[in-house]
């Protein structure tokens, strides 16, 4: 173990990589796409609200909807299929795109069950927002980043926060108006903010909430009741006992060791 | 990999009315302490600048936050790459708040610089911070920052720590103006070292074969200034035929707010920017952030006491 009073302390916050003009780039990869089940789909599709949930909590309650049928999905080419099985489940590495029926309005689920690099980012929010998919309103669903977030986050406590794009801002009452900004000083990275941020460029109005817990069982209900009451009222997500399972779920989910041999 | 360029969102009328033309441009470059964004915060902030567009590119890493600088942010996003216009001073700043993707430094460089050309701006001043130890390691006998800060110390009078120039004016960078002010032009840029030239090819899109930077070989003493972020921007800046300015200052990693005042500090100097135009509260010469009251985290939890 280095001794950190006589060790050489790291030269910065970043690693000498990310300052050095001459560091070679990383491998290209093959963009992103959209699959459809139904080639025949009008294109581009124009949801009135495209929903991507990202959290743990968010998974877990979109994943009990039942009033939703399954219409393509987002591929990214590094991500691979083994061990996904042929029914949407939770443990699936996939990135599924689900239609909510039973709503006015069509809107959109996108279930982002897989790691996104910071680095594709971008090119996945470019693909999920503005060409094949223009929506008039997005809502992202992630959970506060512990790395990036200054403020105090108790393991006993559930709550939200939310940032919205001028779009959104300026249509009149937001779509989560009991939710609090988020503080300033602390960040969102990532895909959450990749999608966010193509919202403001793209003048669409677009909220990401995240949410606390991470992992906790009380973010579920707490997400239901956020949609059930701003987003989706009166939608039954069929999670009357959904803790016990939510439960499971999160320990796997947040394993440190993912590996592709093992499936 | 297919090269993108920068573009930049307006949303602001102002832009569209090329009230930026003729205007100076300060941009930070990457660096130890994140020295030359902190004093892009302190210049936003104290001047009053208002937002009018952000800059969309494939090469800079996402993030979003709220205001960073209003005590009451009002839900403004912050958003990686972002422009701020103060009128009242005659400045475009150009905020980055996220790191570049691994190896695409230069590309950044580049789509930062054509933007700049495109915008009609003449005048780039890049902020950014050298690492102490590297200095230390170079010449400790002519270091004058470190005589000057105990001799200042002694003194109980404090004039800030040396600042450090490169000028696209001369050749050789050097530039009368801030020799003038007192600067010194940075030492080690030697425009016929190999990697100060390999940089140079590749600003100007000329890379040949016989140009090849041996990528795979250990990088010498002499590679390591070239290699900075800042130089990146020094050379794509001046080869699309911009006038550009590095302001440095070395330092450690650490608590950096005060390189942050000492070159934010420089910029005004340089520029000439009147103070009443650069104002806080109270007659400070500076308004801090609200964003940096939580630099440090939460505060502690009293009730354990």
């Amino acid at each position: 173990m280095e001794d950190v009073l006589t060790e050489i302390p790291p030269p910065s916050r970043f690693f000498q990589e990310d300052l050095n003009n001459f560091t070679p780039p990383l491998p290209p990869l093959p963009s992103p796409f959209l699959l459809f089940s139904n080639p025949k789909l009008d294109a581009p599709l124009r949801p009135t609200l495209l929903i991507v949930a990202i959290s743990s909590p968010s998974l877990f309650v979109f994943h009990h909807l039942s009033s939703k049928t399954l219409i393509g999905s987002l591929i990214l080419p590094e991500i691979p299929f083994s061990g996904n099985s042929i029914e949407p489940s939770l443990t699936d590495k996939s990135c599924n795109i689900y239609a909510v029926n039973d709503v006015d309005g069509r809107i959109l689920v996108v279930s982002v069950q897989c790691s996104v690099a910071a680095e594709r980012s971008h090119a996945v929010a470019k693909v999920l927002i503005g060409e094949e998919i223009i929506p008039e309103r997005v809502l992202i669903l992630d959970s506060i980043q512990n790395r990036n977030f200054r403020g105090k986050l108790p393991p006993d406590e559930t709550f939200a926060f939310k940032l919205e794009t001028s779009a959104a801002r300026k249509e009149g009452p937001s779509l989560l108006k009991d939710v609090d900004y988020f503080p300033s000083g602390s960040m969102v990275d990532g895909l959450p903010a990749a999608l966010l941020s193509r919202c403001q460029l793209k003048n669409i109005k677009g909220t990401l909430c995240v949410s606390w817990p991470e992992f906790g069982g009380s973010a579920v209900p707490f997400i239901q009741s956020l949609l059930q009451k701003n987003v989706l009222p009166g939608m039954d997500f069929g999670l009357n006992n959904g803790e016990d399972g939510y439960s499971w779920f999160s320990q796997n989910r947040n394993r440190p060791f993912d590996s592709e041999l093992y499936t | 990999m297919v090269n993108q360029t920068v573009s930049l969102i307006i949303i602001h009328a102002a832009l569209e009315t090329d009230s930026s033309k003729g205007m100076e441009d300060i941009t930070p470059a990457l660096s130890i302490g994140n020295v030359g964004q902190l004093a892009v915060d302190l210049l936003v902030s104290s001047t009053g600048a208002e937002t009018v567009g952000y800059l969309d590119d494939q090469f800079v890493l996402p993030c979003v936050g709220n205001d960073a600088y209003r005590p009451s942010p009002r839900g403004d996003l912050a958003l990686p790459l972002q422009a701020y216009e103060s009128s009242s001073s005659g400045l475009t700043l150009i905020q980055q708040r996220s790191p570049v993707v691994k190896g695409m430094m230069v590309e950044y460089a580049k789509n930062l610089a054509d933007f700049a050309a495109a915008s009609g701006n003449k005048h780039v001043v890049v902020l950014s911070a050298l690492d102490f130890g590297r200095l230390q390691r170079i010449d400790m006998s002519s270091e004058p920052c470190i005589f000057k800060m105990s001799y200042v110390s002694f003194l109980g009078h404090f004039s800030g720590p040396q600042i450090y120039y490169l000028s696209s004016t001369s050749v050789n960078g050097t530039d009368d103006y801030c020799e003038q002010l007192g600067w010194k032009r940075l030492q080690e840029y030697h425009p016929a070292q190999r990697g100060w030239k390999y940089l140079s090819s590749l600003a100007e899109g000329d890379v040949g074969d016989e140009n090849n930077f041996a990528f795979e070989d250990d990088l010498e003493e002499e590679d390591y200034y070239p290699s900075l972020p800042f130089a990146a921007l020094f050379s794509c800046f001046k080869a699309r035929g911009l006038k550009v300015t590095c302001l440095l200052c070395y330092c450690s990693e650490g608590d950096n707010m005060a390189d942050a005042f000492n070159l934010a500090d420089a910029a005004c100097k340089f520029l000439r920017l009147n103070p009443d135009n650069v104002r806080g509260d109270d007659a400070e010469k500076w308004t801090v952030p609200f964003s940096w009251m939580t630099v440090y985290g939460p505060p502690p939890d009293m009730s354990m006491f």
